[in-house]
């Protein structure tokens, strides 16, 4: 890292996780990464297809939840070299079919992806991993589906209501 | 200059000396100090203190960098410990890093280590079950390995002592294959468990169904109040280290209780290269340490040594201590030491799904984990064509999915509304493997690690006994889940490699005879009679049941046994 990023550097916080942001200036993605390369463009594009995956309503939406930066963290971290190439390659193929200001099309076209194309496996990463994001998020645990560090007592046999 | 020298090894002088403390270490520690002898714990790893050394421990999910997940670069270092159940983004500091200690596998091995103070105490599964004579006469009716030289009567009392001080939760099932113990109240099989415990009961008189006995504190005692330890609040967080000491760990419950005796000099960043043997004396006179920090070679004194170092790092330490005397290791007379390492065969499990009961679910999480099926093949007599057998984890489980699919709206709807699935449900085996010579580990007789130590090669394997065994165990379950209506029922006999299970034992054996084992029935050298071992090193086989609490019972009956001998002169 050299002085001019560290210097620059800040948090931006991506569904509750905090990630390390880059030098903002140089047309490249927001947030540090040490493998994938990823334009400013890119990053705005991204952040439109998972507000087409989880858009905001009464609640906030993908983009606001900045799970499009979450996912690419992800697959710069955890994913492995050929999973990263296929979605690199996957999202530049994709990005050219899709027009995302016409929902009804977008969603055809993401239903409709040829299985074992770069195309699919991009979308598969970037939708479970966004989903991922999204139910781990720190919106989601703390007011929808919540989740408890200390959970109370163990009752193995609770009958439902109704 | 001299008279320096006598004050400097007058300083390094104690009463005894334990080599780890994990599990065992930890316990001989408390032991040793409460009898009032200042003792020195010696730690290879660094300290971790009782909640203060538990960076992740209120964490929330979203709070961790990949949501717990190791990153892939992480995974493709530790090929090892990343197939570790518990080797996540929670837990991963309290675990040895492939590389950072290597070791030879002449054969698949996975050796999975804690090095701090409290080792892998702070990892374990925290299942507690006593073993019975149908155990320690395993070798003698069936013909392995050698007799134990203790039975059930020696270990009982011992057993109990153990239990009231750690906190062992579980139920009284009054099962001669698995003895009652000193219980707090066990923690309660849900609805879908108890309903399969029926049905096995029914068809299968001779299996039992019980809730898995843990060392949480489901309800503590005045003893683990004043360990500083409450409630175990039911987190399931426990490979975090437990703000709560809800779980028995050396960290919340031994080590400080040492401490307070005052008795205690913990040292970690503390190698153990060997054992001192003095020939005139006959006897251990000390203990040669690496400081890891400074990598000054350092010897410390003691009357009495207590090897705690965890199974196959006895090994390597006892394998390590040559001298005139013990030119092969010390206290190997025999030519045993290393050899007949067996493990728990862990390569077999079954899943499957239940459509019944579903007006009902369970709520929260279960410390114990669910049901435990203790052994019942071969167990009055041989009846397979294999020898031994195999307990079992049962567990049921309902919890709530979202349906992932689409996107828009409707697909934010369906994950913020999970709805709760059908019962599943699944089993794993805990397989006794038969201890062979072969199965061994021994020292590199070039390659040395860090210290100068020498590497330690690793030959265990499975044999065709293991395999029939894990075939058996498959075809029972199968059997057992198709009784209960259970479907979609799937087999999963995924090879692993031994030592996943974290259960490796043997190497130092018990046994009556010295030509043929290297410790007693105090766990004392046959040989050097003020040398110990109570950690896994000392097991003659394995049987199925989880070992620590049995290390924990061989730990404080040793101690017991060595200051008595000690007050008579015998030590």
């Amino acid at each position: 890292m050299n002085r001019r990023t560290a210097i620059k550097q800040f948090f931006i916080i991506a569904g509750g996780l905090t990630i390390l942001s880059s030098c903002l200036n140089d047309g490249g993605a927001s947030i540090v990464l040490n493998k994938l390369k990823l334009s400013a463009e890119d990053e705005q594009f991204l952040g439109d297809l998972v507000d087409v995956l989880i858009p905001k309503s009464d609640t906030p939406g993908g983009k606001e939840l900045n799970l499009h930066l979450f996912v690419v963290k992800m697959v710069d971290d955890c994913e492995s070299p050929e999973n990263q190439e296929k979605f690199v390659s996957g999202f530049n193929k994709l990005r050219k079919q899709l027009n995302l200001a016409n929902a009804k099309e977008t969603e055809n076209t993401l239903a409709n992806l040829t299985d074992k194309t770069d195309e699919k496996t991009f979308f598969e990463i970037f939708k479970s991993r966004a989903i991922q994001g999204y139910m781990n998020s720190e919106y989601v645990m703390k007011n929808k589906v919540i989740y408890k560090l200390i959970p109370g007592p163990y009752n193995g046999a609770v009958k439902i209501n109704g | 200059m001299a008279n320096l020298n006598i004050d400097s090894e007058k300083n390094r002088t104690y009463d005894a000396i334990v080599i780890g403390s994990g599990i065992s270490g930890g316990w001989s520690a408390k032991e040793l100090c409460e009898k009032g002898l200042k003792t020195l714990v010696l730690e290879r790893g660094r300290d971790v203190q009782h909640i203060k050394d538990y960076p992740t421990t209120n964490m929330m999910p979203w709070e961790f960098e990949h949501r717990n997940e190791m990153p892939y670069k992480v995974k493709e270092e530790n090929p090892i410990v990343s197939k570790c159940y518990a080797f996540h983004e929670d837990a991963a500091h309290f675990f040895v890093k492939d590389k950072e200690h290597p070791y030879i596998q002449e054969k698949p091995f996975d050796w999975i280590r804690g090095y701090q103070v409290g080792g892998k105490s702070l990892l374990w599964a925290r299942q507690t079950q006593r073993w019975s004579d149908f155990d320690f006469e395993g070798p003698a009716r069936d013909g392995f390995a050698v007799d134990w030289p203790i039975r059930y009567a020696d270990l009982a009392p011992w057993y109990a002592y153990v239990e009231k001080f750690a906190g062992i939760a579980g139920d009284h099932d009054g099962l001669p294959e698995l003895p009652d113990g000193e219980f707090l109240p066990g923690y309660p099989l849900n609805i879908v468990e108890k309903y399969f415990k029926e049905k096995v009961q029914k068809k299968f008189p001779e299996r039992k169904v019980i809730s898995a006995r843990c060392a949480h504190l489901s309800k503590p005692n005045q003893i683990h109040i004043e360990q500083g330890r409450v409630q175990c609040q039911n987190r399931v967080l426990c490979q975090r280290g437990c703000p709560f000491g809800g779980y028995f760990s050396s960290n919340a419950t031994t080590i400080p209780w040492a401490a307070k005796t005052g008795n205690m000099t913990l040292r970690p960043h503390s190698v153990v290269h060997s054992i001192l043997y003095d020939e005139q004396k006959g006897k251990a006179v000390g203990v040669r340490v690496i400081d890891t920090n400074t990598k000054e070679e350092i010897d410390f004194y003691a009357k009495l040594i207590f090897v705690n170092a965890a199974a196959i790092n006895t090994n390597l330490i006892l394998l390590n201590s040559k001298s005139n005397r013990f030119p092969n290791g010390l206290g190997n007379d025999s030519g045993v030491l290393g050899k007949y390492v067996a493990f728990h065969n862990y390569s077999a499990r079954i899943y499957a799904e239940y459509e019944g009961l579903l007006d009902y679910t369970a709520e929260g999480r279960n410390p114990a984990g669910g049901g435990y099926i203790p052994r019942f093949r071969n167990l009055h007599k041989q009846e397979t064509d294999f020898l031994r057998g195999y307990a079992a984890g049962f567990g049921a489980s309902r919890s709530k999915e979202s349906d992932r699919s689409g996107l828009g709206l409707g697909l934010k709807e369906n994950l913020l509304n999970p709805k709760l699935g059908i019962w599943q449900v699944g089993s794993h085996m805990m397989g006794e493997t038969i201890p062979k010579e072969s199965g061994m580990v021994s020292l590199d007789g070039s390659k040395t690690d860090d210290w100068g130590i020498p590497l330690l090669k690793i030959a265990v394997d499975y044999d065709e006994n293991d395999e029939k065994m894990k075939k058996d165990y498959i075809a029972v379950m199968t059997e057992m889940f198709t009784d209960a209506g259970f479907t979609n029922i799937r087999p999963d006999t995924h090879w692993q490699a031994p030592g996943l299970d974290i259960h490796e034992m043997g190497g130092a054996r018990m046994g009556h005879d010295p030509k043929t084992s290297v410790l007693n029935k105090w766990n004392q050298m046959h040989a050097v009679k003020n040398v110990f071992v109570t950690d896994g090193a000392c097991m003659t086989s394995t049987s199925t049941q989880n070992p620590s609490l049995t290390y924990m019972a061989f730990s404080a009956r040793s101690v017991d046994y060595a200051v008595s001998e000690m007050k008579k002169g015998n030590i």
